[in-house]
């Protein structure tokens, strides 16, 4: 079913389609013309980093048909007080394929453990860089894809609170405060003529 | 502060702090915005500025051509081909990498599509997005003996010029013997397909059908195609 839906992109081809549909990306065409393309690599592949402990776990989920290479991940530190070691992954599927050999990958949903360390106490937020690359089963390649990933405390698949703007209220506060003084003093010295 | 001077000079100062408080703030939050957009919900991260998929989002990407766009790249000695180089014939333009597995699985298939239609008006034509060293190795190893032109980000341009401007691999464009572009075919090419578009690609060539005519005819073939496989 995935080789169905792979295989027709030549419907944008379609005279019809062409003014509007070939304006969005490859995978939003099949959308457009009702049918299912393959995935975008940001659906097919979806990933997300937290704090746990002394480690930081970086999780993947991965669509149905879809699968990552082992050997292709990459985490690196993306701040500069951020020491990561290597990312501690389980074992994979073996998927052995005449024309690339023998691969480890993952499907469904991998995490990978990265012990880390700061240096300055947590002056920068911590930021990582991830790569990894993976393919349809249906016969297609993605190119490794870099993010940069802002790891947090929450724990994962649960949406974190919103950081809080401590220098929007103090803004808001001084503004207000700023207003109110400039007015005092633009009235200073000024009498109302009041009617006698 | 008696004057009316100091007075409106001290009210400036004083708005001046105000609008110098709101900029602030609203600096600061736009900083705190990007990593909560970059990361939502805490399940997946969406790009942001430092990759690729964040230009991806907000450029827009080109129309596939009507027609077979003009570039050129380097083949595997090195020497700059201009696939007009092959103006007058039909194309299959198949674009691949070394490390992309089902990219490697075709290549036996287009080996053969180029041999069996030697001599007439049909060339195979490889465009490999890698580095020019993987490439020459691969080909040498896997005997490919149609043309191939390799690149990185002219490769990559010439891509988007089929309006592929962040590819997955495979994916292969067939022209008509005029330069139309009759198909593009993302993902692992096989025989029926292959089979069914050149098919069209001979009625078009020899004026048997119309453009659109075709086109039409290869969207609903490869559809049936699937259907058969998936069933």
């Amino acid at each position: 079913m995935q080789r169905t839906q792979a295989t027709l992109l030549s419907l944008f081809l379609l005279l019809g389609a062409a003014g509007t549909a070939h304006a969005k990306p490859w995978w939003m065409r099949g959308i457009e013309s009702n049918e299912t393309d393959f995935l975008p690599p940001d659906v097919a592949f979806r990933v997300a980093a937290r704090i746990d402990g002394s480690a930081l776990k970086v999780r993947w989920v991965i669509a149905d048909g879809y699968y990552l290479y082992k050997q292709k991940f990459e985490v690196k530190a993306e701040s500069p007080d951020l020491l990561v070691s290597a990312p501690q992954l389980p074992a994979g599927v073996v998927k052995t394929d005449p024309y690339l050999g023998t691969q480890e990958i993952y499907t469904q949903q991998v995490e990978a453990v990265v012990p880390y360390t700061r240096i300055d106490a947590g002056a920068h937020p911590i930021q990582i860089k991830v790569t990894y690359q993976g393919c349809a089963e249906a016969g297609l390649c993605y190119p490794p894809i870099t993010k940069v990933l802002f790891p947090n405390a929450q724990p994962a698949l649960v949406a974190p609170n919103v950081p809080p703007y401590p220098w929007e209220s103090i803004a808001i506060t001084a503004g207000a405060f700023a207003f109110l003084l400039a007015g005092l003093v633009l009235r200073k010295g000024r009498k109302l003529d009041v009617p006698a | 502060m008696n004057t009316p001077g100091l007075r409106l000079l001290g009210a400036a100062l004083v708005a001046l702090l105000g609008i110098w408080a709101g900029l602030k703030a609203y600096s600061v939050r736009r900083a705190h915005e990007i990593p909560a957009v970059a990361v939502p919900a805490g399940v997946a991260s969406a790009p942001n500025r430092s990759d690729g998929a964040a230009s991806e989002a907000a450029v827009p990407h080109p129309l596939v051509p009507a027609r077979l766009p003009d570039f050129s790249l380097r083949d595997l000695t090195g020497k700059s081909i201009s696939i007009s180089a092959w103006s007058g014939k039909s194309l299959v333009v198949n674009f691949w990498a070394t490390w992309c597995a089902p990219c490697r699985r075709e290549i036996p298939l287009l080996k053969t599509i180029s041999a069996e239609w030697a001599g007439r008006d049909l060339k195979v034509v490889g465009i490999a997005v890698d580095y020019p060293d993987k490439v020459k190795d691969f080909a040498g190893r896997f005997k490919i003996d149609y043309p191939v032109l390799i690149g990185d980000q002219d490769a990559l341009d010439v891509a988007a010029k089929f309006g592929m401007a962040s590819p997955a691999f495979p994916f292969t464009v067939f022209t008509d013997r005029r330069g139309e572009v009759v198909a593009l075919f993302l993902g692992e090419l096989h025989r029926p397909q292959v089979d069914f578009i050149l098919s069209e690609v001979q009625d078009l060539n020899q004026d048997r059908i119309q453009l659109p005519e075709a086109r039409r005819a290869i969207a609903d073939g490869l559809q049936a195609l699937a259907e058969k496989q998936a069933g």
